[in-house]
């Protein structure tokens, strides 16, 4: 049980026992803090997989932009929506939410099972990326990595994200406009 | 060192929650936080697989775009919801159905 | 028609034809043209004075000269021809001769008569077609046209005992006469069916003359043989028993004479016609026509059902009150006569007392009518309630109605028989041969002369208390109802004319020259000859002892009534009530036979209304059930399945319909759901 290990369930633990928070509170900003820890807490597993540029990213965009921007929209909407988003049933397991449940738990039998039946560890291009060492190493930044595949490999992807994030600015300024009684 | 089969355990667990949000949350913002759980879920899954690509770097730089895209998808979503209570006065998703038959 | 008789023979015919068929055209005439005129009166009394001129032609051309007869063909059936045809031999012109001459008086009467009542028209309708039907019986030559006219005589009586039909007494009475007229007529046909089935025809002629089928057929080893047609011999008694229930109808015999006192319901000058002198001698007039059928077994059983019958209506009319009634026994006594007369084998004497008796009959009938009818012009003058008919409320109607007296006076000496009058030449005729006839037979049968003779001896006496009650001694009406005013009279020439005639024909000169010695008539020699007449010890005491003893219950009946000096019995002796309820022989029809058919039809009613009519309901039930049954599994089954039909169209739409409910989060659900269950059904079960 090396530290590696403790490290990464505890972060794991973190994240599942935070999202589950998330899944159960009836509070709305209860929910929204505790995705803010399971947000943090993904950005250390992402660490422990030898991705820390996404890590980073993870924090920089996903927790203060987007988290950020579901805070503030749902706090400057006002008090309507508030009291609304209130009225739900107080139980857990209750009978609107029980389909739910079971086909959380249906998916997740699946899945499970096809991971172990998957057996990622003897897949063809693993042993091959493992025999040729194209693994990432424990002890490598990989920001360059990131940069250099990005402008070079990747730019177009980069290129049309950019678009795109600047066509979702537009649209998203545009839908939310105020509405001019008189046009 | 961790195994493959780890991550992904913690991705199907967290894509689990996510859906099960999704589908029984009475509040959309709720719902969308679902989502962005789901889409997490995926990006931990990709960036695991991305250990064993060093080269081209797929994994990493795919969950990238995916945090990229998420935000935009977010930005777009909030302001749908936005219009939808303008409209409605209401975010409950089962008070929407107009589209009832 | 036989073109080989002579011209004269055929106008004869011509007259036979015309005699029957005037009567039938008064009838139409008075029902079309005069049904409410007084003409049509005179209409039949003219139809029956040329009737009767030319039956008299037709007797003179007839009588002992020459029978005529002539057949045609009717039709044919198989091998069987039937004809039809007029026969005129000595019985046929006597009877046609007798029915229009006495018809004549009683239209000429009838026309004053009837002159007041309301149904005028009608009643000379009736009386018409009466006289058609009788006068054509007696021509007929085939039997079954003699059956046809019989029923229609006997039709015509009912019409006429019913003629006031108001009268609920009436209308029993002619149903009464109706059905016991029916019963004869069963046995009347019954025997000429039985009579064709042995001989194959209808004809009078051939079958009852001298050497004809009747006389060459023989009875042999139980069997009725004639020609090569064997029959068992019951139905030759069969045949007898069917003529003589014909016989005992009409001229009401025991046991069928019941309706004939009850016919009195009738208007006067009706029972004068038909129940006294021509409709009742229809029978004796069948006997006539049949009688060679007879065997003497036969012929013996004849005589004993006639005397008794004489015998019992005499005692019957001895205490009768009701003067019509007197003279209805009277008639059924007198026909009891005749019928003994044809049993003993007294044809020709037979069918002398018939036109003897027809004459003074009619004559006490028509009397009777004129003394009634003062009666009740007294009653309706004094609003009295009392009984016309009754002989209680008559007496010493002699110095008010003396032409009636006189007349009534002849006709019952007629009756009871005494010298000078017609009847004692009938009446001795047929005693003196009903000893002739016991003295051959054997000693027991000499009962039925003395019966006979007892029973002229009751003729006397209740004749004699008929006219002392009626026209001697005092009318009591005046001292139980004082001040009551009595203007009576004999009536006009019409109510005097037909008396006067009638009685002159009750005397002797019209039959004999003779007046002691019956014999010596005419009439006898149409049907008989001399030498059946032979001199004995009986020509001479029977009519001796009879008519001295006659004279002596005459007196005897004038003590009793007149000086009231001897009483006979008392009204409440046991033989006193025997004959005054006339031997109870009403009352046990009533009791048994009436009631058991009443019984009987009550039953079948029962039976009709019940079970018939019950199974028509039940079908009619069991109908509507099952058209209920039909309209259930119609509209629960049949609209039921269409209704299941649609209902489960619309709940799988209904629950389709669900499905799409508008929210996202349920439509994410299913297809989420969807998608799980291809990967369990992939990867968990099948691999």
């Amino acid at each position: 049980m090396s530290l590696v290990q403790v490290l990464f369930y505890f972060m794991g633990f973190i994240t599942l026992a935070s999202a589950l928070i998330v899944a159960t509170s009836k509070n709305l900003v209860r929910s929204i803090f505790m995705f803010f820890i399971t947000l943090f807490a993904l950005a250390g597993l992402y660490v422990l997989a030898l991705a820390d540029f996404v890590a980073v990213t993870q924090i920089v965009i996903y927790v203060g932009g987007i988290l950020v921007l579901i805070l503030f929209a749902f706090m400057l909407s006002g008090k309507e929506a508030l009291a609304a988003a209130q009225l739900q049933s107080n139980r857990f397991i209750s009978l609107s939410n029980l389909p739910a449940l079971l086909l959380a738990l249906l998916f997740l039998v699946v899945m499970i099972n096809v991971i172990f039946k998957a057996d990622v560890a003897n897949l063809q291009w693993i042993k091959e990326a493992n025999a040729v060492k194209n693994v990432i190493g424990t002890n490598e930044s990989m920001i360059s990595n990131v940069g250099i595949n990005l402008m070079t490999r990747y730019l177009l992807p980069f290129e049309a994200i950019s678009v795109l994030l600047m066509v979702a600015l537009v649209g998203a300024a545009h839908l939310s406009r105020k509405e001019d009684t008189r046009v | 060192m961790i195994s493959l089969v780890d991550f992904m355990i913690v991705s199907a667990v967290l894509f689990c929650t996510g859906m099960f949000i999704i589908v029984s949350k009475k509040n959309s913002i709720q719902i969308l936080i679902g989502i962005e759980l789901m889409l997490n879920a995926a990006i931990l899954n990709l960036v695991a697989f991305g250990k064993y690509d060093r080269i081209n770097n797929g994994g990493q730089m795919f969950a990238l775009f995916a945090i990229v895209l998420a935000a935009a998808t977010t930005a777009v979503a909030l302001a749908i919801i936005l219009n939808v209570y303008k409209q409605y006065k209401t975010i409950d998703p089962d008070k929407i159905k107009q589209l009832k038959d | 028609m036989n073109k080989a008789l002579p011209y004269q023979d055929i106008q004869t015919i011509y007259f036979a034809i015309a005699v029957v068929v005037l009567p039938f055209a008064a009838f139409v005439v008075n029902l079309l043209f005069f049904t409410k005129s007084k003409l049509s009166g005179w209409v039949s009394t003219l139809a029956i004075l040329v009737s009767s001129i030319l039956a008299v032609i037709i007797f003179t051309r007839v009588w002992n000269v020459q029978q005529i007869h002539v057949k045609y063909l009717w039709f044919i059936i198989g091998d069987n021809y039937l004809y039809t045809g007029i026969l005129l031999n000595n019985l046929s012109v006597l009877m046609l001769g007798l029915v229009s001459v006495i018809a004549l008086p009683v239209h000429i009467y009838s026309t004053a008569y009837m002159k007041d009542d309301a149904g005028y028209s009608r009643y000379f309708q009736y009386l018409s077609f009466f006289c058609f039907s009788m006068l054509a019986m007696v021509i007929m030559d085939s039997l079954i046209l003699l059956y046809a006219f019989w029923e229609l005589v006997g039709f015509s009586s009912y019409l006429l005992i019913g003629f006031w039909f108001d009268r609920a007494n009436a209308v029993q009475a002619n149903k009464k006469a109706f059905i016991i007229n029916r019963i004869g007529d069963i046995g009347l046909l019954t025997a000429i069916i039985i009579l064709f089935n042995q001989f194959h025809t209808f004809d009078i002629v051939r079958l009852f003359k001298e050497g004809g089928l009747i006389a060459n057929s023989t009875i042999k080893n139980g069997l009725w043989i004639s020609g090569n047609i064997q029959t068992p011999i019951i139905w030759q008694y069969i045949a007898c028993i069917g003529i003589f229930l014909g016989v005992a109808a009409k001229s009401a015999q025991f046991p069928l004479h019941t309706w004939l006192p009850d016919a009195m319901e009738g208007p006067t000058s009706v029972s004068a016609l038909i129940h006294a002198a021509t409709m009742v001698a229809a029978g004796v007039f069948l006997l006539g026509r049949v009688y060679p059928l007879f065997n003497p077994a036969e012929l013996t059983t004849l005589a004993v059902i006639g005397c008794f019958t004489a015998f019992m209506a005499a005692t019957i009319a001895l205490t009768q009150n009701d003067l019509k009634r007197i003279l209805a026994y009277s008639t059924i006594s007198q026909l009891g006569y005749m019928v003994m007369a044809m049993g003993i084998g007294a044809y020709a004497t037979s069918l002398f007392h018939l036109v003897t008796h027809a004459f003074f009959k009619c004559l006490l009938f028509l009397a009777a009518g004129v003394v009634i009818h003062q009666i009740k012009h007294i009653k309706e003058d004094n609003n009295l309630d009392i009984d016309p008919q009754d002989i209680a409320n008559m007496g010493g109607l002699r110095k008010k109605l003396p032409l009636t007296f006189i007349t009534t006076l002849i006709g019952g000496l007629a009756l009871i028989g005494l010298p000078l009058t017609s009847g004692y030449l009938s009446k001795e005729g047929i005693l003196v041969q009903a000893f002739e006839w016991a003295e051959h037979k054997g000693s027991i049968y000499m009962l039925l002369p003395v019966l006979a003779s007892i029973t002229s001896w009751l003729t006397a006496f209740y004749v004699a208390r008929l006219i002392l009650k009626v026209f001697y001694g005092d009318m009591n009406l005046p001292t139980l109802h004082p001040g009551i005013k009595i203007h009576i009279g004999d009536g006009g020439w019409r109510y005097k004319l037909p008396l006067v005639l009638l009685s002159l024909c009750c005397l002797f000169p019209l039959f004999s020259f003779n007046p002691l010695l019956h014999t010596d008539s005419w009439l006898l020699y149409g049907f008989s000859s001399y030498k059946d007449y032979t001199e004995n010890i009986f020509e001479i005491i029977v009519p001796v002892l009879v008519n001295v003893l006659s004279l002596a219950v005459m007196y005897y009946a004038y003590t009793i009534y007149i000086k009231q000096s001897r009483w006979v019995s008392s009204q409440t002796g046991l033989l006193y009530r025997i004959s005054f309820n006339e031997w109870y022989i009403d009352k046990f029809y009533n009791r048994v036979v009436v009631k058991s058919v009443l019984i009987l039809s009550d039953a079948v009613f029962w039976f009709d209304r019940k079970v018939i009519d019950g199974f028509v309901n039940l079908l009619e039930k069991t109908g509507v059930f099952i058209a209920g049954i039909a309209s259930w599994f119609d509209r629960h089954i049949v609209d039921g399945i269409l209704h299941l039909a649609a209902t489960t169209v619309q709940a799988i739409g209904g629950f389709a319909r669900r499905f799409q409910n508008g929210k996202v989060q349920y439509y994410l659900f299913s297809m989420l759901l969807a998608v799980i269950v291809v990967f369990i059904l992939k990867i968990l079960i099948w691999n």
